[in-house]
């Protein structure tokens, strides 16, 4: 039997908003496996951080089941909230108090020794500034002292909403190594965030909601493994390119001046196709799927819709990676390049070269 | 649950906005205080000289000395049954004390005027305590972390408002105390009545605006964790203390006083109040029955039952609601 840290049945929520009745949650059911990091996406609105309320014990459903590390809501929800920690997405703390002192009062009221304050101010790189007040830290020292906090109970599963929004991308960069590692200390981590370039490379698992309702869920990599791939193609004369290929049976469509053919990764058959026509290649990429294209396909939204500036910072940041016009800052930031969304590579014209087995280079999927 | 008073004392202490209105309440009363000690302080040799010169003046005004005469004639036509001849003179002249420029210091007045303004202040400046350690939490979303935290809400609702009420009764007791320590000081010092008497009634009413104090702090904490707003509740409690007062006075019924907001607080923290029930049916229909009295009990009963109806829907909602 699988040992799950989250599972949520039939949930549901309804808040009333000036007398209208506002459906949050729909009878979610949600599994979260124990160890990894556990993805939670879904557009704004979708109901993620009302489950994540739910979770935490800050919000009642009006139905269904909510058992959280085996202990059964609402009755058991101090001892489970005894064995989570949490970074809220507005979680604040008292400004006029130092980190150290806001961790210590904390500690305090959950019968933690206070040595523990001293442990993880360290394992988030706060030591330094924990003597100062509160109101003084940047958004990203906040964010850290946040997690700070969620890791002093020595937590078995973490939840982290939005963490790294309104970041600048030296604090969402910080934020991505931390998270994988808690995952390798063996605490389970359910990460809700719009930046789903970073669910991509941080996350093991997701879940996808969308107006309270789970879309779909399981390994990145299964969902991405069934998605379709496609090539990219650019040529001198796009039009003719186009006939040439549909007359080889290929789905093309076109898209700003270069071509997209569907369902389809073997490159060197596209190029000998267009080189017996005379057409020579000067780009050639495969574009896998990402999470992101995943997601609008299932979802039907972008996942930035924010008011919020802080959280349009980051789903600028997010749009960015997608539509491939990163500055090198936020190249920076953004760590590593996912291997599934690849660059592409200029081909010496006239000469196709690529092949599907060698390493393909990033692209964008915009 | 000690560990977790203690915390939230830690909380209120740490509040920037707090600590400034705690100064600012030391400020006053000791501002007060020394108000109340230069407008009672002894008289000088020229100040008694200059009123017994003014008596003297007076009593030697024609007019007046007609008065004295036609008194004298007849004392029971002028001055009433039963008086004498003798009385003429004291009761139509104005004596030295009259044209003194101030009174010596009283304890007991003290309590009356002073004393009481400045309780009203300090517990005013309180209730805006009380509320903003809860308003700030909310404010801030600090009481999602806690929450986190101690997810046990009542334990976490009942911490926070004893330490509110210790915090309050306090912040009451040494700011005020040390009011009347400095004023007893100086009437020691003065040699005015400073003893069991007036110093008795001084302590019971120290100890009433205390009670008050952690009342009025506790009442405020609870108003804004049901609202979640400071602002929202001092504007409740403004509209109730003003509003209240108004429409209990349109009502038609007579005895209305009794229920007024003010006359509950006065009652609690006076020595002994009495007062004019003027509701307009009373006045209109002449039957009102003269001066009318709020005992101690009576009014502690009216705001306890105040205090435990905002509690208990405070920790009701918080008990509830989602945050």
């Amino acid at each position: 039997m699988t040992d799950l840290v989250v599972e949520t049945r039939g949930l549901r929520k309804v808040y009333r908003d000036r007398g209208r009745r506002v459906v949050a949650v729909d009878g979610l059911d949600l599994s979260v496996e124990r160890g990894g990091v556990h993805g939670f996406l879904g557009p704004n609105g979708s109901g993620k951080t009302t489950t994540i309320q739910i979770l935490l014990g800050l919000a009642r459903p009006d139905s269904g089941t909510v058992t959280v590390l085996g202990e059964h809501y609402p009755a058991a929800v101090p001892s489970a909230m005894a064995r989570v920690g949490a970074v809220l997405e507005d979680g604040q703390f008292a400004p006029d108090l130092s980190g150290r002192r806001n961790l210590e009062l904390l500690a305090r009221s959950a019968d933690l020794p206070k040595a523990r304050v001293e442990e993880v101010l360290e394992r988030v790189d706060l030591t330094g500034v924990a003597k100062r007040r509160y109101r003084g830290y940047s958004l990203g020292m906040r964010r850290r002292l946040g997690l700070a906090s969620a890791l002093l109970k020595q937590p078995e599963l973490v939840i982290l909403d939005e963490p790294s929004n309104g970041l600048d991308p030296a604090g969402i960069r910080d934020m991505r190594e931390v998270i994988p590692r808690l995952a390798e200390s063996g605490v389970s981590v359910v990460l809700s965030s719009h930046i789903l370039a970073e669910v991509q490379q941080v996350c093991s698992s997701v879940s996808i909601i969308s107006e309270g309702v789970l879309l779909k869920e399981g390994r990145v990599k299964d969902l991405l493994g069934a998605s379709v791939t496609r090539t990219r193609v650019r040529v001198s004369d796009p039009d003719l390119a186009a006939a040439v290929l549909s007359r080889a049976g290929y789905e093309v469509t076109k898209d700003a001046g270069h071509l997209v053919v569907e369902g389809h990764d073997h490159p060197e058959q596209v190029t000998r196709a267009l080189a017996a026509e005379n057409l020579f290649v000067s780009e050639l990429s495969a574009i896998r799927p990402t999470l992101e294209s995943f997601f609008l396909k299932l979802t039907g939204h972008r996942p930035t819709t924010s008011t919020d500036p802080s959280e349009r910072a980051a789903d600028e940041t997010a749009e960015h990676i997608v539509d491939g016009e990163l500055t090198d800052m936020e190249r920076a930031a953004a760590g590593p390049e996912p291997e599934s969304v690849p660059e592409p590579v200029p081909v010496p014209d006239p000469e196709p070269t690529a092949t599907p087995d060698e390493p393909t280079e990033p692209g964008d999927d915009a | 649950m000690n560990g977790l008073i203690r915390v939230e004392l830690a909380r209120y202490r740490s509040r920037q906005v707090i600590v400034l209105l705690l100064v600012l309440a030391a400020l006053l009363a000791a501002f007060v205080a020394f108000e109340s000690a230069w407008d009672t302080r002894p008289l000088t040799k020229t100040e008694i000289g200059t009123a017994q010169a003014r008596a003297a003046e007076d009593a030697g005004r024609s007019d007046i000395k007609a008065d004295i005469a036609s008194c004298e004639k007849d004392p029971t036509q002028y001055l009433g049954p039963g008086t004498t001849v003798a009385e003429c003179k004291d009761s139509l002249t104005s004596a030295t004390n009259s044209y003194l420029p101030r009174k010596p210091l009283s304890l007991s007045k003290t309590v009356k005027g002073n004393g009481i303004g400045l309780a009203l202040l300090v517990i005013a400046i309180l209730i805006i305590a009380g509320a903003s350690f809860a308003g700030a939490d909310w404010t801030s979303g600090a009481i999602r972390n806690q929450v986190v935290f101690e997810p046990r809400r009542s334990r976490l609702w009942a911490a926070k408002a004893i330490a509110v009420a210790i915090s309050s009764g306090v912040a009451a007791f040494v700011i005020l105390g040390g009011f009347w320590l400095s004023l007893y000081l100086v009437a020691a010092e003065r040699g005015v009545p400073h003893g069991s008497g007036p110093m008795g009634d001084v302590g019971w009413h120290l100890l009433r605006v205390v009670a008050l104090a952690m009342g009025a702090g506790v009442g405020a904490y609870a108003l804004t964790m049901l609202f979640r707003s400071t602002a929202a509740t001092i504007g409740v409690l403004f509209a109730y203390s003003i509003g209240g007062e108004i429409l209990l006075y349109l009502l038609p019924f007579d005895g209305i006083g009794r229920w007024s907001p003010g006359n509950n607080v006065f009652g609690w923290l006076e020595t002994r109040l009495e007062f004019f029930d003027p509701t307009s049916h009373c006045v209109q229909s002449g039957s009102c029955s003269g001066p009318e009295h709020i005992s101690h009990l009576d009014s502690g009963l009216y705001l306890l039952v105040l205090l435990a109806i905002s509690c208990g829907l405070s920790w009701a909602a918080f008990r509830r609601r989602d945050i």
